[in-house]
């Protein structure tokens, strides 16, 4: 692990006494997987570069519509019509120059996400379906990696970490998902839910904290309220294979 | 005997964030389903579907343990115990 240069240590200076310089030198030396680039994905994208991640994959197939710029940040009335990666891998170097981004054009995919996960130490979801969302899942305990899980509804949102071998898998956690189909959906929301899904990426590369591990965060917007629910393993769980926290 | 029941996300327009609920000794989820859609009827849209059986996808833990894992709505309820009803979130 090489040091931090002084425009590194001048960048992150009113981080570095959280992190320590050694937590800022494992950001910078994590490459994340932000799967999707819509509200969470725009958001944790934005904060990954901020907080100084290396390397940020980030996948998603479509392009900017008017109808997304409520909440996902990475975008402007300009950009209608552009591939949301090419514009968020713009976006994200310019705020970061040390970030190496590489945007995916591509849908995830039993047959694509092999080659997605590929180098990925830590696996963001920011998708919209429980159908990618469990083919992330499965991903991370194919390849032993911490998998963050994030869904929003309105002014509702949740979050868990899914460590394998030491929690649930989403199948145990949402074992039914909900129907398809577009949800209201605020910016404040994706931003908070976000925010705490990138809060719990730093907290796993740096070993600082205690992850949301076998708990889930549920965030209610309208009442200014969280409350955290523990979550159990499904005893005949066959998706984690035994590998996930003991019932 | 008295059993406390939480609410998450758009529940909470039909049902108190926190309650306790008496109910009878012996009694199970279902019971317990019953028992608040009776004292909120439109809460029936949320949990039922057209069949009057448990929309698939809210999730019902019983002290932290989902009730698909143990036995359904016929999960029993002892004393104490603790349900949360959640619908999980889809979107991004």
């Amino acid at each position: 692990m090489t040091m931090l240069s002084l425009v590194e240590r001048e960048r992150y200076l009113r981080q570095i006494p959280l992190l320590g310089e050694t937590g800022q030198e494992r950001l910078r030396d994590a490459a994340v997987l932000v799967a999707g680039a819509g509200g969470l994905g725009s958001v944790c994208a934005q904060m990954c570069a901020c907080a100084g991640f290396g390397k940020i994959r980030i996948v998603d197939n479509d392009v900017v519509e008017r109808h997304n710029l409520n909440r996902q940040v990475l975008y402007a009335a300009r950009d209608h019509g552009l591939f949301k990666v090419d514009v968020a891998a713009r976006r994200l170097r310019e705020n970061n120059p040390w970030l190496s981004v590489e945007p995916v054009r591509e849908t995830i995919t039993r047959e694509s996400i092999g080659g997605l996960v590929c180098g990925i130490d830590v696996i963001i979801d920011g998708m919209d379906n429980y159908d990618a969302r469990y083919i992330l899942d499965d991903a991370a305990f194919g390849e032993d990696l911490p998998f963050i899980h994030g869904a929003v509804n309105g002014f509702y949102g949740q979050v868990s970490s899914i460590i394998p071998g030491e929690t649930p898998c989403l199948h145990c956690i949402v074992p039914h998902p909900p129907p398809p189909g577009d949800v209201p959906i605020l910016g404040v929301t994706v931003g908070t839910i976000g925010s705490i899904q990138v809060a719990e990426a730093i907290k796993l590369v740096t070993g600082l904290g205690k992850p949301m591990a076998g708990r889930m965060l549920l965030w209610d917007g309208l009442m200014g309220e969280a409350e955290v629910i523990p979550v159990a393993r499904d005893p005949s769980c066959t998706r984690c294979n035994g590998r996930g926290v003991a019932p | 005997m008295k059993v406390r029941v939480k609410s998450f996300a758009i529940l909470r327009q039909f049902l108190p964030r926190e309650t306790e609920v008496e109910i009878r000794d012996g009694s199970s989820v279902r019971d317990l389903l019953d028992l608040l859609v009776k004292q909120a009827p439109p809460l029936a849209n949320e949990l039922l579907n057209e069949k009057g059986e448990l929309k698939d996808f809210v999730n019902i833990l019983r002290n932290g343990r989902n009730i698909h894992f143990i036995s359904g709505l016929d999960t029993p309820l002892s004393e104490g115990d603790l349900v949360a009803l959640f619908p999980p979130a889809g979107g991004g």
